[in-house]
C-alpha cells in the first residue's frame, strides 16, 4: 500500500514565487527509504512541508499512512510524521537535549515512562545518549541537525521526513545516518530524505524521486535513477561516484551502489 | 625578501567559554598569500573554531580566552578589529542565515551591504554587486526577498555578499553544504577563478573527492590539533587520518575492491588504478 499519495497538487508562495502548477503533482510512495533529489529550488522542502500540513496546497488532494492531511491540524499531523527540519535552529528551542527529543510524545500526552523509554532509544539510535543534559545551542550543527533526526523519530511515526540530514556530518555521521536510514525503511516505516548527496542516495536508499522545476522527473527504483543522463543534468545532480566510475570502465549499464560497483568488479575480464 | 604569510598560527589555543578544554590547538600552521588549503576533520575536531580564530571571531565575538598568535597578513588578530581586517578577509558561515544583515529586503541590497558599509563610490558598489551576482548564478533572483529564497540559493547569497568584498583571504565554512551538485560544481569553478587570480583561500569542506580534486594542500584536523598537512595523495592515505575524516568516495571503491595501498584519491587516479 502506498503511504504518500499526492493528487493533482499545486502550490504557490505567491503569484510571483509559483512552485507547483497545474495540472500539479502528482506522486505515490511506497513504505521504503526514498530519496527526493532535484536542483536547489526546485520545490523540495516546499513538498515536504505539504505532507504534514505546514503548507496547504492551492488545488488537489494529500493522503499520508491512510489520513487525508487536509481534515487534520499540523499537530494532529505529528503522531502519523515525524519531521526533521533543514535548518536545526528553525525547531529547537527546549533547554537540553533530553527536553527537545521529548517534547513531540509529551505534548502528545502520552505517559511518562513511554516517553522516557521513547527518548532513550531516539537518542541512542542518534548518537545523543551522553549528551541528554546539554543545551541543544552548545552543539555545533551537525549535532543540533541529530537533535532534529532525534526528536522525528521519539513520537515513533510511522512516516519519518529529514531535511538534509547529511548536512555538516562527517564521515562518521554518515555511516550513523546510513545505517538509521536503512533500519527504519526495513521496519516498514516511509522515511523521505531530501538530500544533495547523491552518493548517499546511492547507498541507502532503495526508492528515489527526482523533482526538477516544481515536475516529478523520475520516482521509483534507486538503482535505474541515474541511468538517463539528460534527466540527471538537468535537474542539477551528479552520478554516484560508484557509477561515474564503472561507467569510465566501460560499464553499460553501470552499477550503483558499492555493493553492486563491488559485484560488477570482480566479474570483469582482468 | 620573505613573502608575509597570509594566516600565520603559533602555539595558538583557544577556549570558548564556559568550558573545560580547548577547542583548538597547539596548533601551529602557516597559510601563504595564493595557496588553496583544504581542511578536514570529524565532527568537533576545530574547522569552524579555526576560522573563527583567523578571521578574529573567536574570542572577539565569542568571547574565551585566546594564547599563542593568530595573525593574518602580519597582523595578530587580537589587535586589529573585525571591520577592518574584512575589507581583505572574509568568511563564509556554515549556516548561511547567520550571514544575513538582516537589514535588507531584496538579494541585490544585501549583497551590497558589506561595500556600501566600507564607504565605497556607488558605481563601484554596484560593479561589485553585478559582478558576485554573476559569478554566484544570481541574477533572476536579484529583488527577491532573502528570506523567500531556498537553503541553498541563500548559501549563494551569502557567497555573493563575500565576494563583493573582493577579499584577499578567503575562509569557507562548508560551502557548498547545501547546493545541488551543479550548484558545487558552478561554485567550485569560480573558486578555481580566484585561485588563480591569486586570492588564498581556507575550504573547510566534508565532500573529500572536492578537497582532494582542488586543493593542492590538505589539514587533517583531530581534537584541535593538525594530524596530517601535505598532499591530499599522501594526506588521504594515512591511516589515522582515513579513521577520523574518512576518504575520498573513490579511494574507498578502490580499497573495496582490493587495491593499493597507495589509495587513489581522484576520479582519474582511480580510472587508472582500476584499469591495470
Amino acid at each position: 500500500m502506498a503511504e504518500i499519495v499526492l493528487r493533482s497538487v499545486c502550490f504557490d508562495y505567491s503569484s510571483a514565487v509559483p512552485v507547483f502548477r497545474e495540472p500539479g503533482i502528482t506522486l505515490s510512495l511506497p513504505q521504503a527509504a526514498i530519496a527526493l533529489v532535484g536542483e536547489n529550488g526546485a520545490g523540495k522542502t516546499t513538498l515536504t512541508k505539504l505532507l504534514n500540513g505546514l503548507l496547504r496546497p492551492r488545488a488537489g488532494s494529500v493522503v499520508v499512512a491512510g489520513t487525508p492531511v487536509a481534515e487534520r491540524s499540523v499537530a494532529q499531523m505529528a503522531p502519523v510524521i515525524g519531521y526533521a527540519f533543514q535548518n536545526p535552529d528553525d525547531q529547537l528551542f527546549e533547554r537540553t537535549v533530553r527536553d527537545e527529543v521529548a517534547f513531540g510524545p509529551r505534548v502528545m500526552g502520552r505517559p511518562k515512562e513511554t516517553v522516557q523509554a521513547a527518548v532513550d532509544r531516539a537518542l541512542d539510535l542518534c548518537g545523543l545518549a551522553g549528551q541528554a543534559s546539554t543545551h541543544p545551542h552548545d552543539l555545533v550543527l551537525a549535532e543540533r541537525k541529530w537533535v532534529t533526526i532525534a526528536s522525528a523519530l521519539a513520537a515513533d511515526p510511522p512516516v519519518v521526513i529529514l531535511d538534509e540530514p547529511t548536512l555538516g556530518q562527517d564521515w562518521a555521521g554518515r555511516e550513523r545516518l546510513h545505517a538509521l536510514v536503512r533500519a527504519l525503511g526495513g521496519q516498514g516505516r516511509l522515511v523521505l530524505v531530501v538530500t544533495h548527496d547523491i552518493d548517499f542516495v546511492a547507498q541507502a536508499c532503495d526508492w528515489t524521486v527526482v523533482l526538477s522545476r516544481g515536475l516529478v522527473r523520475y520516482s521509483g527504483k534507486t538503482a535505474l535513477a541515474f541511468a538517463d543522463e539528460g534527466r540527471i543534468e538537468e535537474a542539477g545532480l551528479e552520478l554516484p561516484a560508484a557509477t561515474r566510475l564503472a561507467r569510465a570502465l566501460g560499464a553499460d549499464p553501470a552499477p550503483v551502489g558499492d555493493e553492486a560497483f563491488t559485484a560488477w568488479y570482480r566479474v570483469q575480464p582482468a | 625578501m620573505a613573502l608575509t604569510p597570509s594566516v600565520t598560527l603559533a602555539g595558538a589555543r583557544y577556549r570558548y567559554p564556559d568550558t573545560e578544554r580547548d577547542a583548538l590547538g597547539p596548533i601551529d600552521l602557516t597559510v601563504l598569500p595564493g595557496e588553496w588549503v583544504g581542511v578536514v576533520g570529524p565532527t568537533n575536531a576545530g574547522k569552524s573554531t579555526l576560522c573563527y580564530a583567523i578571521i578574529g571571531l573567536a574570542p572577539q565575538f565569542f568571547g574565551g580566552r585566546l594564547r599563542g598568535e593568530v595573525s593574518v597578513f602580519g597582523s595578530p588578530t587580537a589587535s586589529q578589529p573585525v571591520n577592518e581586517r574584512s575589507r581583505r578577509a572574509g568568511l563564509l558561515f556554515q549556516n548561511p542565515f547567520t550571514q544575513l544583515s538582516g537589514a535588507r529586503e531584496r538579494v541585490d541590497e544585501e549583497v551590497a551591504f558589506g561595500p556600501e558599509a566600507h564607504g565605497l563610490p556607488q558605481a563601484e558598489v554596484e560593479e561589485r554587486v553585478a559582478e558576485a551576482l554573476r559569478l554566484t548564478g544570481l541574477q533572476d533572483l536579484r529583488a527577491r526577498h532573502p528570506l523567500d529564497l531556498s537553503g541553498g540559493q541563500l548559501q549563494r547569497l551569502a557567497l555573493a555578499a563575500l565576494l563583493a568584498m573582493r577579499p584577499e583571504l578567503l575562509l569557507l565554512d562548508e560551502p557548498t553544504s547545501q547546493l545541488d551538485p551543479a550548484g558545487s560544481r558552478a561554485l567550485f569553478d569560480v573558486l578555481r577563478g580566484l585561485h588563480a587570480a591569486g586570492t588564498t583561500i581556507v575550504m573547510v569542506e566534508h565532500r573529500l573527492e572536492a578537497v582532494a580534486a582542488l586543493c593542492p594542500r590538505v589539514i587533517a584536523l583531530g581534537e584541535g590539533r593538525v594530524l596530517a598537512d601535505g598532499a591530499p595523495a599522501e594526506v588521504f592515505n594515512r591511516p589515522e587520518v582515513q579513521a577520523s575524516a574518512g576518504m575520498p568516495a573513490f579511494a574507498r571503491l578502490a580499497a573495496l575492491v582490493g587495491k593499493g595501498p597507495p589509495l587513489p584519491v581522484t576520479f582519474e587516479a582511480a580510472v587508472e588504478a582500476l584499469r591495470g
